[in-house]
């Protein structure tokens, strides 16, 4: 008995096996062709647009490459600016598996070029709204400066953009951690130059300086006021998604993700959940979706019923 | 825009954690949230972000919201690390506004599901002391016996609190909502503390209830309470089996009565709050029965301690003093300082105390008293709990320490065993249960049990 049925068991693993194995594959080919036809189909807006595929690798390259030019200006290298190609993939592939990195660099790039659509479509200036120009020429020194200091910040990341760059400095406190820590680990925990970077970069960082800092902070110290950013085509991207952010409390990138096409349900419940009426909504529509419009009777969705709503939806997987 | 100089807080915050200095506003925030000076920082968005600036080496600078209860704040905060270790907290921009009722609604519906469906529930006194525990898992019970066993300690000290060391005393609010690891149990589990305060003063007394997302394993469901002699069937083996589904009737005919699912007729949450009630009943029935079986047995013993029937009187008068309020029933106490020694089982006295001061207060008429008082008599130590109720002719006296003796009641929640074992507990230990009354004149019902002898 025992003779005939062990070939027959072991022919049964590897069947098993193999199924699971062909199982993976089948797994793989069914996103094939829905990846494929979304990328081969996409128009401007979608999330997986050439542009921002681009956009978002250059950004992490530009960090990884600070990163690598810290190193080695510690290092006290020669050419500090010279890093190996192969030192900037194999660092980016270490920053790329923190997905709130991706996600926060991805946001930036789709907040860029909503920022240039509106620029194109209602001639918004992409740096100075009606609003931020209000809030400089207001009599309370504290907020002209602080409108001020963003108006630099805002400057600077537009040209950041165009360069499809990040400076490490506008990084969020958890995100440049992050990096940091991709630093050691491709360097290793005892290379000294590796420490001395971090160190340094840890230092000069003060998030209050960042632009996403500036914005909320602003924003905070306007109180009720605040309400005036939730008008896009008055405060401008930026202020706007900011505001709205604060408002919702949801997490600013996923802000930034509720204006594609294809989350439309997503801004309109956190247009409402942050106490704009039916009509303050469609005008936001107007700018950034005009042939999109809301669905019969949603007026009757209040405030906390759409933050309820909105709050049953997930966002980014974690 | 507003011209108005933007006000600031700084707070001073050590390397473990705890907040050594703050101003206004801030301060008032953290001490509303439970936290003390110096104490851990209570406000959980700013103590992750002064963790993260530790733990980053980084200025952080972010917008944070708190809620201490009925209001909703929000401020910008910078964290920054001082060359000796401590962070300094820098608070701008602080507005406050008012709570949408639904969120302190909601707030309210996750205590009713947690009450509902809590797995272990604890009376506690103002020091957050056990008074009285029962728990309903299995993996429970050994947590619920050694709080029954040392009355007087504090519940926090029983079990180990994520994210607490050993030995802190603790506010309630930074318990309400903690993880716990229990001894004997695998599962993790959620505190959830019901202040009983009154009129705006601090709390006098907390429910706590345990549960957990985890259900237990069904082997170690199956295996039930810990095991006891032979030939006690009710004990044994039916109270664990029934205890489950009878608590589930009445988790869920709570969840119907509060209409937490949906809106009811009027007459169906009335069903509801029958069923309810019958499950109450159904339970305090079983508990009771399992109680005769043990007292009826040949080997049941108590377990004498050096006790104080004042103080276990004050905390039966405290258990109950909810419920007597509810009835416009004083309840009056042994004063504190009141000494009375004795030679007893603390969680028998307990147990026949309840019994007393629970019938007391369900038959005495609105608006009375009821006094509990302290004697001496020879070698013997007296607990009198006396009401204004209807009060009990003689022949009826001899009847109510009858077993099933209603005494032509019903449908009030009784099962007529609960005298017949006080007075089978009294005796157990030594002492006696006796009655002295006349119809009109209320009822004084009187345990005995034997002094120190150091004391006679």
């Amino acid at each position: 008995m025992n003779e005939t049925s062990r070939p027959a068991a072991s022919i049964d693993k590897i069947e098993s096996v193999m199924r699971t194995e062909l199982a993976h594959g089948d797994a793989l080919i069914g996103t094939i062709i829905p990846i494929m036809r979304h990328l081969v189909t996409n128009d401007d807006s979608s999330v997986f647009s050439e542009e921002m595929v681009a956009r978002t690798r250059a950004m992490l390259e530009h960090v990884a490459w600070q990163l690598l030019v810290a190193q080695a200006e510690a290092a006290g290298t020669d050419k500090p600016h010279d890093c190996s190609r192969e030192d900037v993939a194999a660092l980016l592939g270490l920053l790329s598996a923190d997905s709130l990195m991706l996600a926060h660099i991805h946001a930036l790039a789709a907040e860029w070029q909503l920022t240039e659509r509106l620029h194109a479509r209602l001639g918004l200036d992409p740096l100075l709204s009606p609003l931020l120009q209000a809030l400089i020429a207001s009599s309370d020194a504290t907020t002209a400066s602080a409108a001020m200091n963003l108006l630099a910040a805002q400057a600077r990341f537009a040209q950041t953009q165009r360069r499809m760059q990040l400076p490490l400095a506008e990084l969020p406190a958890d995100l440049l951690h992050a990096a940091l820590m991709a630093l050691r680990a491709h360097f290793g925990p005892d290379d000294a130059a590796a420490v001395k970077a971090e160190r340094a970069i840890a230092s000069e960082f003060d998030e209050s300086r960042g632009r996403l800092g500036l914005m909320a902070r602003l924003l905070l110290s306007m109180g009720g006021g605040a309400q005036a950013a939730l008008a896009v085509s008055h405060a401008g991207a930026a202020l706007f998604l900011t505001a709205l952010s604060l408002a919702t409390g949801q997490e600013r990138c996923l802000t930034v993700l509720s204006t594609n096409e294809a989350q439309v349900a997503r801004l309109a419940l956190a247009l409402a959940a942050a106490g704009l009426k039916q009509s303050a909504i469609e005008e936001q529509f107007l700018a950034m979706h005009p042939d999109v419009s809301l669905p019969e009777g949603f007026d009757a969705l209040d405030p906390d019923h759409a933050a309820a709503v909105l709050a049953s939806g997930a966002g980014y997987p974690v | 825009m507003t011209a108005k100089s933007v006000p600031q807080a700084t707070g001073l915050c050590d390397g473990d954690d705890r907040l050594v200095s703050a101003d206004e506003p801030l301060l008032g925030l953290h001490l509303r949230c439970g936290g003390e000076i110096p104490g851990t920082i209570a406000i959980p968005a700013l103590l992750e972000a002064v963790r993260k600036s530790r733990r980053f080496g980084l200025k952080l600078a972010r917008p944070i919201v708190a809620r201490d209860g009925s209001e909703e704040i929000t401020a910008w905060i910078e964290v920054e690390q001082l060359p000796d270790g401590m962070s300094r907290i820098t608070v701008r921009h602080w507005h406050a506004r008012m709570l949408p009722a639904e969120i302190v609604d909601a707030a309210a519906r996750q205590m009713q599901v947690d009450c509902d469906l809590a797995e272990l529930h604890a009376r506690l006194d103002e020091r957050q002391t056990v008074l009285t525990a029962q728990a309903e898992a299995s993996d429970l019970q050994l947590l619920a016996q050694s709080m029954l066993a040392a009355p007087g300690r504090p519940w926090f000290e029983m079990v180990s609190i994520e994210g607490a060391s050993p030995g802190q005393a603790l506010h309630w609010r930074m318990l309400h909502g903690a993880t716990i690891k229990v001894n004997g149990s695998e599962r993790p589990w959620r505190a959830s503390l019901v202040p009983h305060i009154a009129e705006h003063e601090a709390p006098v007394g907390f429910d706590l209830y345990l549960t957990s997302d985890i259900p237990l394993p069904p082997s170690v469901a199956a295996s039930g309470a810990a095991p006891r002699g032979d030939g006690r069937l009710i004990g044994r083996d039916v109270a664990p089996v029934l205890r489950q589904p009878i608590a589930r009737i009445i988790a869920n005919a709570e969840t119907i009565r509060t209409r937490m699912a949906g809106p009811l007729a009027e007459e169906y949450s009335n069903y509801a709050a029958d069923i309810a009630a019958a499950g109450q009943h159904l339970l305090a029935l079983i508990d009771d029965l399992a109680d005769l079986e043990v007292v009826e047995s040949e080997d049941f013993s108590t377990a004498p301690d050096r006790i104080d029937l004042a103080d276990v009187a004050r905390r039966a008068a405290g258990i109950l003093g909810v419920r007597a309020r509810e009835q416009g029933i004083t309840v009056d106490a042994p004063r504190a300082g009141e000494v009375l020694p004795a030679i007893a089982e603390f969680r028998r006295v307990l147990q026949v105390l309840l019994n007393l001061l629970g019938n007391a207060i369900r038959y005495s008429p609105a608006q009375s008293q009821v006094w509990i008082r302290l004697s001496q008599e020879g070698d013997m130590a007296q607990v009198i709990v006396a009401d204004q109720g209807p009060g009990i002719d003689a022949a009826q006296q001899t009847k109510v320490f009858e077993k099933f003796e209603r005494l032509g009641r019903s449908g009030d929640g009784g099962s007529g065993l609960g005298l017949y074992i006080s007075r089978r507990l009294a005796r157990a230990m030594g002492g006696d249960l006796t009655v002295e009354s006349a119809p009109g004149q209320g009822a004084r019902f009187v345990l005995s049990v034997p002094i120190p002898p150091s004391e006679n």
